[in-house]
């Protein structure tokens, strides 16, 4: 698996500035950036890919887990870090925790270093 | 929220398993419930050999060992086992205990509570001393046999546990003699489930953590609906028309359904959702409910809740409450009178394109944020018990299920 994170297909090149640190392979990688994201960076990121999220979706529509091209490959990595972060903008009004809740540090996913 | 039935249930064969509001309180009783088996150490060490050691345990899924020589290691801290659960060359699934009958040595090394792998040419090795077992048990080969003068090789297996299937999921029962088969053992519990295509739901997301809690603390929170509209009311915002009915008792398990008119839906969730609900594979299939779940086949069904004596709940949902979330368990694993191993794990039919998969991440992101909430609450409760200030628990009607496991477990512990 390329480790590398390809420019984004030119179609979401307006997204392209949060590759860097969203697009990650890993489901634990993705977690620990969302567990030190502000208010306003949930926010700013939401705001940017919800626009542009039924197209990102017909994109991925067809394609393997994950895309073999590597921009469609990023994509789909950017995809699944909003799929994980939208609940923080959406529910909990910015916090990177969620509130009255567990420890989610102490959460172990089976899954979480399966690098796609 | 809502309880209430106005008559028993459906008729037919599992017809007897269902109870009214009125049938549980006057089976079950409405007294306060007595907290003396979660608070006392001692009553842990009588779970451990009267219950734990003693019936059946769910410990995998026969599709997360596919093939002939797939294995799974699970660690049984309340039995004291190392168990190797493996797919023999035959195609069966075996249980036998993680033990080198050289002197006693684990034969596959674990890392943490659970470990996979995969036995090449249907054999495993013991790493200490190299001694060879089949997938089906015998050794097969001793490095310097003739050293050892004399060897009963015919004797010196791996050492068997009772193991059985019920839809897909691998059982073991530590009693060298079980008292029941798997199947009597679930008797109704298992007809009322079953015929669910479980083993179609291969996608799996698995979570765990060690609660410093008694385990029935956290099998009992997750064994009502009450708590919905408070401890959820942040991943769940405007959940409306929770009725928590249908209730039903079989034996020493218990189920009841959780109907809902659903949640305030933000823009993403619907986004995510509508590539779910569009594909036949994830799509809400209430058709394949077993008939006696959601029998009147009601448009607001969220999901089924049981309990499975002694640790294990199946909540049944056929892609109708979240979206696409075909089912979903929960397991409580004792690892000493005040710490319990918890293991919740999202079902999903596997996705056929990437879109359907970041769907699917979405969906298991809402719902493991449920269940930090709900396990938030587990380690407070406990210290709460243990600070000795209540004796009982109050319940409810909603939570019909913790006073019958309770009860359960008492008349298994009283035997």
């Amino acid at each position: 698996m390329p480790d590398a994170i390809a420019p984004l297909p030119a179609a979401f090149a307006q997204l392209q500035g949060f590759t860097e640190r969203w697009a990650l392979p890993t489901e634990n990688q993705r977690s620990a950036v969302r567990w030190t994201t502000s208010k306003d960076e949930f926010a700013t990121f939401h705001e940017s890919v919800m626009p542009h999220l039924d197209a990102i979706m017909t994109a991925l529509a067809d394609k393997p887990i994950p895309p073999a091209d590597p921009a469609l490959r990023s994509l789909y990595l950017l995809a699944c870090a909003f799929a994980e972060a939208a609940p923080h903008h959406d529910l909990y009004n910015g916090s990177a925790k969620v509130p009255f809740s567990f420890d989610a540090h102490r959460f172990e996913a089976a899954h979480g270093d399966v690098a796609y | 929220m809502s309880a209430s039935l106005s008559s028993a249930g459906p008729t037919g064969p599992l017809g007897h398993i269902y109870r009214t509001t009125e049938q549980v309180r006057a089976e079950l009783g409405t007294a306060p419930v007595s907290l003396d088996a979660t608070r006392d150490p001692a009553v842990y060490k009588q779970e451990q050999d009267k219950i734990f050691r003693k019936t059946w345990l769910k410990v995998a899924t026969g599709w997360e060992i596919p093939n002939p020589g797939d294995w799974k290691v699970k660690e049984i801290a309340v039995a004291g086992a190392s168990v190797i659960i493996v797919r023999g060359k035959d195609g069966v699934v075996r249980a036998f205990h993680n033990v080198c009958t050289h002197r006693g040595n684990k034969v596959i090394p674990s890392t943490g509570f659970e470990t996979h792998g995969r036995a090449r040419a249907n054999v495993l090795t013991c790493r200490f001393h190299g001694w060879v077992f089949s997938t089906d048990g015998p050794l097969k080969s001793v490095p310097m046999k003739d050293a050892f003068g004399e060897l009963d090789t015919a004797c010196l297996g791996l050492r068997p546990i009772a193991c059985d299937m019920w839809e897909g999921f691998v059982f073991i029962n530590f009693d060298p003699a079980p008292a029941q088969s798997l199947a009597d053992f679930l008797g109704d519990f298992g007809r009322l489930f079953a015929g669910y295509p479980y083993h179609e739901s291969t996608t799996a997301f698995r979570y765990s953590t060690v609660l410093e809690s008694n385990w029935k603390v956290a099998l009992y929170a997750f064994s009502e609906g009450y708590h919905v509209p408070t401890i959820h009311a942040g991943s769940l915002p405007g959940f409306s028309g929770v009725e928590h009915t249908d209730f039903k008792l079989m034996g020493p398990h218990a189920s009841s359904t959780i109907y809902g008119g659903g949640m305030d839906t933000a823009p993403s969730t619907l986004a995510f959702a509508k590539i779910l609900h569009g594909a036949d594979a994830h799509c809400p299939h209430p058709e394949q409910l077993p008939a006696d779940i959601n029998a009147t086949r009601r448009s607001d069904f969220q999901f089924e809740l049981p309990t499975i004596f002694p640790n294990f709940i199946i909540h049944l949902a056929s892609g109708c409450g979240y979206p696409g979330l075909s089912f979903f368990t929960h397991q409580f694993w004792p690892l000493d009178h005040g710490r319990t191993l918890w293991e919740g794990t999202n079902y999903f039919r596997p996705a056929q394109n990437a879109a359907e998969d970041v769907a699917q991440r979405h969906v298991n992101a809402l719902h493991r944020n449920a269940w930090l909430e709900d396990t938030a609450t587990m380690e407070d409760t406990f210290t709460g018990i243990m600070s000795g200030v209540i004796d009982e628990m109050q319940l409810m009607d909603n939570e019909f299920m913790i006073r019958h496991a309770a009860q359960a477990l008492d008349t298994m512990l009283s035997a």
